[in-house]
């Protein structure tokens, strides 16, 4: 699926690929669109007319939870196959990304050192943030390395596989520069609360940046901050921004435990940040943005969406990276309720919101399959949020 | 940090296992490594059609309607014959004694023969 009408944009940092590199990238992404729209479809298929029924007739009852429905279908062969091939084209991927970055990464590492100053934006890295437990038990999505591994002085290689991976993996439905979510999230905000008109804004788990930089577009009076815990991906999107000429202060820190002061940002954000913490990250994590936010912010945030209400079978197919992608906490994350946290964290329980926004990258809505499932991100051509409002 | 640049190979973590012999999932990651690389030379090849079509040097209806001649096909056959042994070494028998049911036995022979 080669598309010359939005290629991934060329900034400073972005690898280049040779002819053969790009086509083993294109295999990928073209591998990825069978599995979704070809494969995949028949799971449901399998399920109707097969899976379930031999349920029913076992246990004289439909299966009550996307954990049965994942142990029934997980014995059949159709399952197994989709499955297997899924993660293979993940691995595929990575794969088809080092390539490029491994054979240019000194050249990489010079331009990032090089794009320091250029529009503005800062960086400040400290070497005693540690990884935590729970982006370090394994390598999260199976990114060889993780978004920390160092393999060079002044190593951006976790940044430039991430910023061609994700390309990839949303098969280009991310838009050119990978900021579908956080422009998304940004013209919801600013369209939905025309009130807020925020000074100083925090994107949490920036990664490479992608959802950062579109604040400063949509909010251009704002100060833009963004945190991650990991040196590479900072490094990285640091140049990146630059060289977009968005001046985005990015600094090394676990969201759990920031450094700035109390009641200092009007807006704080994340995008798919959630699901890759955990139980215990996830309510410091609340706790930090009710700290840090200033009387009357909003804090958003993205995920693909809740289980709660979510048919059983839709939810048991969105789950299958929790299981299968090296994505620990996915499962558990998405049956987080915002509803509940706004109380037990003292954000205005009244004025908790949840919605399905559109996404503003609409130019591929034809190339999307409109669900919401494993190994088809940005499919849905929509983004689950939750917003909670500090009290006046 | 500095290292010798090389990026790692493998993501940490349990690889999961879908079928119920492993070695279909391991069979089935490598039909598509393969896949994939095939795909990489199909473009490689395209390019270059399209580069000396568009130079005019070879008209693409003319490599459409090429007939291989006796000679190439028997050098074709040759490097195919030569291909398909290098990929199928370990489903031939008579190269070694790999084929057969009784390894263990044989192997167990061999251990015993230098235990001495």
């Amino acid at each position: 699926m080669h598309m010359p009408d939005h290629e991934q944009f060329a900034h400073a940092v972005l690898p280049e690929a040779t002819p053969d590199e790009f086509s083993r990238q294109e295999f990928v992404k073209s591998f990825k669109l069978h599995l979704a729209t070809k494969v995949s479809p028949n799971n449901k298929v399998v399920y109707e007319q097969e899976v379930k029924p031999a349920f029913e007739k076992e246990h004289g009852r439909a299966p009550d939870s996307r954990h049965e429905i994942r142990n029934a279908m997980t014995q059949h062969p159709h399952y197994q196959a989709w499955s297997s091939l899924l993660r293979t084209s993940q691995e595929l991927m990575w794969k088809a990304c080092q390539g490029s970055v491994e054979r240019q990464l000194d050249t990489l590492i010079d331009r990032a050192s090089a794009k320091n100053t250029e529009a503005g934006g800062t960086l400040t890295l400290n070497p005693a943030v540690e990884m935590p437990r729970y982006l370090a038990a394994v390598d999260i999505h199976c990114q060889p390395g993780n978004y920390n591994a160092e393999v060079k002085a002044n190593d951006v290689s976790a940044g430039a596989v991430y910023d061609t991976g994700v390309y990839l993996y949303a098969m280009g439905r991310l838009g050119p520069l990978n900021d579908d979510m956080g422009a998304s999230q940004a013209m919801y905000i600013k369209r939905t609360f025309p009130g807020l008109k925020p000074k100083r804004i925090l994107d949490l788990g920036c990664a490479a940046g992608h959802s950062t930089v579109p604040y400063k577009s949509v909010f251009p009076d704002a100060e833009v901050y963004a945190v991650d815990v990991a040196a590479p991906m900072l490094r990285y999107a640091h140049a990146r921004a630059e060289s977009l000429s968005v001046p985005i202060h990015f600094s090394q820190q676990n969201a759990e435990s920031m450094d700035f002061e109390d009641d200092s940002f009007d807006l704080i954000v994340s995008h798919i940040l959630i699901h890759e913490t955990s139980t215990k990250a996830l309510r410091n994590i609340m706790k930090e943005c009710r700290r840090v936010l200033k009387r009357g912010g909003l804090t958003v945030h993205s995920e693909t969406p809740p289980y709660k209400g979510m048919d059983d079978y839709d939810a048991f197919i969105l789950d299958w990276d929790a299981y299968n992608n090296n994505e620990p906490f996915w499962s558990k994350s998405h049956e987080f309720d915002p509803v509940e946290a706004a109380t037990q964290y003292d954000f205005d329980p009244g004025k908790t919101f949840e919605a399905l926004i559109p996404s503003v990258f609409e130019e591929d809505q034809a190339k999307r399959t409109n669900v919401f499932q494993g190994g088809d991100f940005g499919g849905s051509g929509m983004w689950y949020v939750f917003g909670l409002w500090r009290e006046q | 940090m500095s290292g010798d640049g090389k990026l790692p190979v493998h993501a940490k973590g349990q690889r999961p296992q879908f079928f119920d012999d492993p070695a279909v999932d391991k069979l089935l990651a490598m039909v598509m490594a393969l896949a994939g690389e095939v795909a990489v030379l199909r473009d490689r090849n395209d390019t270059l059609e399209r580069l000396i079509d568009q130079k005019g040097l070879v008209d693409r209806d003319e490599i459409e309607s090429y007939k291989p001649s006796q000679e190439v096909r028997e050098a074709r056959d040759a490097w195919r014959a030569e291909y398909l042994s290098h990929i199928l070494r370990v489903v031939d028998v008579g190269a070694d004694d790999m084929g057969r049911n009784d390894v263990s036995e044989q192997w167990k022979k061999v251990m015993e023969s230098v235990d001495d």
